[in-house]
């Protein structure tokens, strides 16, 4: 794998500059400003330099075509520069009168008369260092957040270079206004710079996209049946469908009856195979007598017109389980991924939920998707967490994937480098999932944990049994240990039950525990996530 | 307009014989309320009222964008029994109008004139040119009995409703000369809670010196006003006639001063130089003031001049201008007075007074002109006096019927400012605007109405 980082093409472009120079022009008069300057700000030269910025992947979060996740640490010394042109207020009598009440004020007689001198200033020798987040998504665009203040050091030079006092109070106000400026207002010209960028229009790009992805994203009512009922099995005026839309799940499920979806999904497969059955369906009127395609046609659209069916039927081949519930509820785990329907999820967990549910429902299917993140192994443990009754009630199914997971980790732990980047690792997961307790390092995955549990899950991925025998046989010794060994299969049923609950419970009150101890790092979760996060 | 408590505060030096205009800070106040009067913005109450002798209340109900209001109360313990509350009697060139004469130096004592333009009376002149004299000899006789008056105060708050922003002053005389002012604001918003500003105001007649020191940024400030020529550089004790024909011949008062400020905590300063040239109230010809503020430190050079034209127009220009950086700005403003009723003022005049200000400044210039040469003309042969004065005596009867004026000012960026003030019935209004000639499109920037009541 490799990474093409093109410094110039970026800067070579002068409409770039052009188009960076307004929105920092636009951004820096945004603010009330202080009365000092009378006159707007402007930029007047804006360059980036020659020397690109040093980088460093820290980790890759989330990898595709169209959108990127990463977090990298990024030096820069290099020679960009920015010159601001504003007009100030020399006399500080008259600054100081602008913001005191006036029935206070000494009234002076001509002692504040104005004196306004343009000031240039020149940002230059900028040395930052920084750990990015930067999150690409070719919908959402562009997004990079500053972990902590990247600013390490620049030169101010000004109109009064000459004087030490003014020199010295410039290069400490700007300092603070440009980590301000770092911090809070960067991202957002980067970002809507970048949709300037890729995605001018974007609204119809993300309509091209959709169609390409037939897979995730076939909408229905593109293709509505020839007489669409509604629910009663009244008619529906062909212009009415599409206003119809996917947002309204409910009203979409009572269009297209779930019942009837079903029995035309087994009358589909009736056809397909030598089957005699043929299912009957109320209130409708077979037109198979017609023509064989036209057959084909009918009942193919209203099967289109459930993703979940489609979607269901496109994970597992040709065998057809249909747990409608089950699919339903992922249907709204599905959805984020439709750009046009991001607002279906709540904006902090968007991402979580729809990736977090859509690598569990594959797990439960059949391990067809490649997930580069560990995400399956915190949720399930905190799923286990935050309700130990419910694992207890429910061994079963809550037993798989815990089986499945934690000795994945205790493998990439044994595999992998010492866990050196571990804060970023769980700074970048904390809109996933919750963060494990330090109190366990080996839990704590380093940074390239996940290419090597990657290679893990690949390999054994045909079947689900022998996925998981493997693994399980080796890390189960381990488990054993602090316990009394039995050779029956079933003691070691019992005995694997008691501990998973054990387990279940001791991860509950570590992260009880942590959350007690830190409730700020907690907190930070709640900071509504960069537009781009949302997208994919 | 000036607000009702701002009138009684003026009552309350005039009772007390202060004279606040022997300041450095008022030296160009003439050019600076006929250019710079405040517009009203949206539409303010007021109800005030001088309940007893001692007390004055006023509650003002504004509503620029949201509804607001203040409450103030002050309190003097000097009876103010000869000032005119009720609106529908307070002279109306004491709340309006702009041009000030020279106050005699040196007149304590006198009981205070509710009409600013009294000691102008062309009736008053030849009175008043003996008065001058012996004025200064009724004033030490007068010392006496306004001991008492010396140790006057008063005290002034309001508060300010939705903000919870609260004003207070104290003035407090502690001899003839020694005055001093304690002024304060409390304010959420205001760092530290609010501020604190006092005043030391030392007022010889000849000279007046001022001290003062704020809690803002630690700032101390000196200033002082230096008065000579004319009046001032004669003494009260020798009055010869020969000295005084010669002096006679100089119908003005030269003022100069400066302005010193240094703030202790932001170490920051300022300073200015400032002269004046007024006519004396005893000058026959046309009243004019004219100064010139020079602050060396940030260039700038500023020089006014306005003149009383007729009795029911003056005039001022000003124009400034930066050395360092050759900036310069200029305005002018006016004032006209009409006796008409309002609407009959507004149906009349209005018309044409929009291009007045421009039309009618040259003329005025010219004539001011000639009254200079006037004034070396004129000075040989004083018959001439009894006939200008009975002309005037009978302006000074029409004067009481003033009943409205209208003050325009236009400055280099071609913004205008209208103000028209008057009385209905018992109700004292000001009607403002401010238009701006460059954006023709949507000219009217704001429009405001002020209406004031007091009983």
């Amino acid at each position: 794998m490799a990474f093409n980082f093109n410094w110039s093409p970026l800067t070579a472009d002068a409409n770039f500059y052009e188009r960076a120079r307004d929105l920092l022009t636009t951004a820096l008069n945004k603010s009330p400003k202080p009365p000092i300057i009378v006159d707007d700000i402007f930029v007047t030269e804006l360059n980036l330099g020659s020397v690109p910025p040093e980088l460093e992947i820290l980790e890759i979060g989330d990898l595709a075509e169209d959108r990127f996740r990463g977090i990298f640490k990024m030096c820069y010394s290099g020679d960009a520069f920015l010159t601001l042109k504003t007009r100030v207020q020399a006399n500080p009598l008259n600054t100081y009168l602008c913001s005191k009440p006036s029935f206070t004020s000494p009234q002076p007689l001509a002692a504040a008369s104005g004196l306004t001198i343009p000031l240039q200033i020149t940002l230059s020798e900028i040395k930052l260092s920084a750990f990015i987040i930067l999150v690409f998504s070719r919908q959402k665009g562009l997004t990079i957040v500053f972990r902590d203040d990247p600013l390490e050091s620049l030169k101010v030079s000004s109109t009064f270079d000459s004087i030490q006092f003014v020199r010295d109070y410039l290069q400490k106000t700007i300092e603070v206004k440009l980590r301000d400026l770092m911090m809070d207002e960067l991202p957002a010209i980067i970002h809507r710079l970048s949709l300037q960028l890729w995605c001018p229009d974007q609204v119809p790009k993300e309509e091209d996209e959709v169609k390409e992805d037939d897979e995730h994203a076939v909408n229905p009512l593109a293709t509505p049946p020839l007489d669409a009922v509604d629910a009663n099995g009244h008619l529906l005026d062909p212009a009415e469908i599409p206003s119809l839309s996917l947002d309204g799940g409910p009203e979409m499920q009572s269009l297209f009856s779930q019942k009837n979806l079903l029995r035309l999904d087994a009358l589909t497969n009736s056809h397909r195979t030598s089957s005699l059955f043929t299912p009957g369906i109320r209130d409708a009127m077979f037109r198979a007598w017609a023509s064989p395609s036209d057959r084909f046609a009918g009942t193919s659209t209203p099967a289109l017109s459930t993703p979940s069916l489609h979607r269901s039927s496109s994970y597992n081949g040709s065998v057809h389980t249909y747990t409608f519930s089950d699919t339903a509820s992922q249907d709204h785990g599905y959805l984020p991924s439709r750009p046009s329907l991001v607002s279906l999820t709540s904006a902090t967990t968007g991402l979580s939920l729809g990736s977090g549910r859509h690598s569990r429902a594959g797990r439960k299917k059949k391990n067809r998707v490649v997930n580069l993140r560990r995400k399956t192994g915190g949720e399930t443990a905190s799923e286990a967490g935050e309700s130990p009754s419910e694992t207890s009630s429910v061994q079963g199914p809550a037993s798989e994937p815990i089986m499945a997971t934690v000795p994945e980790e205790e493998l990439a732990t044994q595999a992998a480098s010492p866990p050196n980047k571990v804060r970023f690792q769980a700074a970048m997961e904390m809109s996933q999932q919750p963060p494990r307790s330090p109190a366990n390092p080996d839990i704590m995955l380093p940074s390239d944990a996940p290419i090597s549990s990657l290679e893990m899950r690949t390999a054994p991925a045909p079947s689900q049994p022998a996925y998981s025998s493997p693994i399980l046989e080796k890390a189960e010794p381990q488990w054993k240990r602090p316990g009394p060994r039995s050779d029956t299969s079933s003691s070691s049923v019992i005995l694997e039950q008691a501990w998973i609950m054990k387990m279940a419970g001791e991860i509950a009150r570590r992260v009880y525990d942590e959350k007690n101890r830190n409730p700020g790092f907690w907190e930070e979760r709640e900071d509504s996530p960069p537009p781009a996060y949302e997208a994919s | 307009m000036r607000e009702f408590m701002h009138y009684v505060t003026n009552a309350f030096y005039g009772a007390t014989g202060w004279n606040e205009d022997n300041t450095y800070k008022e030296v160009n106040a003439t050019a600076r309320e006929l250019i710079d009067f405040p517009l009203p913005r949206g539409l303010r109450l007021t109800l005030s009222s001088l309940a007893t002798p001692h007390f004055a209340t006023s509650y003002q109900l504004g509503s620029v964008d949201i509804v607001d209001g203040s409450i103030s109360y002050l309190y003097s313990s000097v009876p103010l029994t000869n000032v005119a509350s009720q609106s529908d009697r307070i002279p109306l060139p004491a709340l309006l109008k702009s041009y000030r004469r020279l106050h005699e130096l040196g007149s304590r004592g006198k009981p205070w004139l509710l009409d600013t333009d009294a000691p102008a009376e062309p009736v008053l002149q030849a009175v008043a040119k003996k008065a001058a004299i012996t004025s200064r000899l009724a004033a030490a006789n007068a010392k006496q009995q306004d001991l008492d008056k010396n140790r006057s105060s008063l005290l002034y708050g309001r508060l300010y409703l939705p903000q919870s922003l609260l004003e207070g002053l104290v003035v407090k005389r502690f001899s003839s000369a020694l005055q001093v002012q304690l002024s304060a604001v409390s304010a959420q918003s205001l760092r530290n809670g609010g501020t604190l500003l006092g005043l030391v105001q030392y007022d010889k007649g000849k000279y007046g010196v001022e001290g003062l020191a704020s809690t803002d940024g630690g700032l101390l400030g000196v200033r002082g006003l230096y008065n000579f020529g004319g009046d001032a550089s004669s003494s009260p004790t020798d009055p010869t006639s020969e000295n005084n024909a010669e002096r006679e011949r100089i119908y003005g008062r030269f003022s100069a001063g400066g302005e010193l400020y240094y703030g202790t905590l932001n170490k920051s300063g300022g300073m200015s130089l400032g002269a004046r040239f007024a006519t004396l109230p005893t000058h026959r010809g046309t009243p004019l003031t004219t100064t010139l503020t020079i602050n060396p430190l940030m260039g700038n050079i500023n020089a006014t001049y306005a003149v009383l034209a007729r009795d029911y127009c003056s005039l001022a220009t000003r124009m400034e201008f930066n050395v360092y950086s050759y900036e310069s700005e200029w305005a002018v403003g006016m004032e006209l007075w009409s006796n008409r009723r309002p609407a009959g003022f507004l149906l009349g005049a209005n018309p044409a007074a929009e291009p007045e200000p421009l039309a009618e400044k040259p003329k005025v210039r010219e004539r001011s002109f000639q009254a200079k040469m006037e004034w070396r003309l004129d000075e040989p042969e004083p018959t001439k006096e009894p006939a200008v004065t009975a002309d005037k005596a009978e302006t000074a009867v029409k004067k009481e019927e003033y009943l409205g004026v209208l003050k325009a000012r236009l400055d280099q960026n071609l913004r205008v400012g209208l103000l028209w003030e008057g009385r209905v019935k018992s109700l004292i209004f000001s009607l403002g605007t401010g238009v701006d000639l460059h954006k023709l499109g949507e000219p009217f920037r704001s429009l405001g109405l002020d209406i004031q009541y007091s009983s």
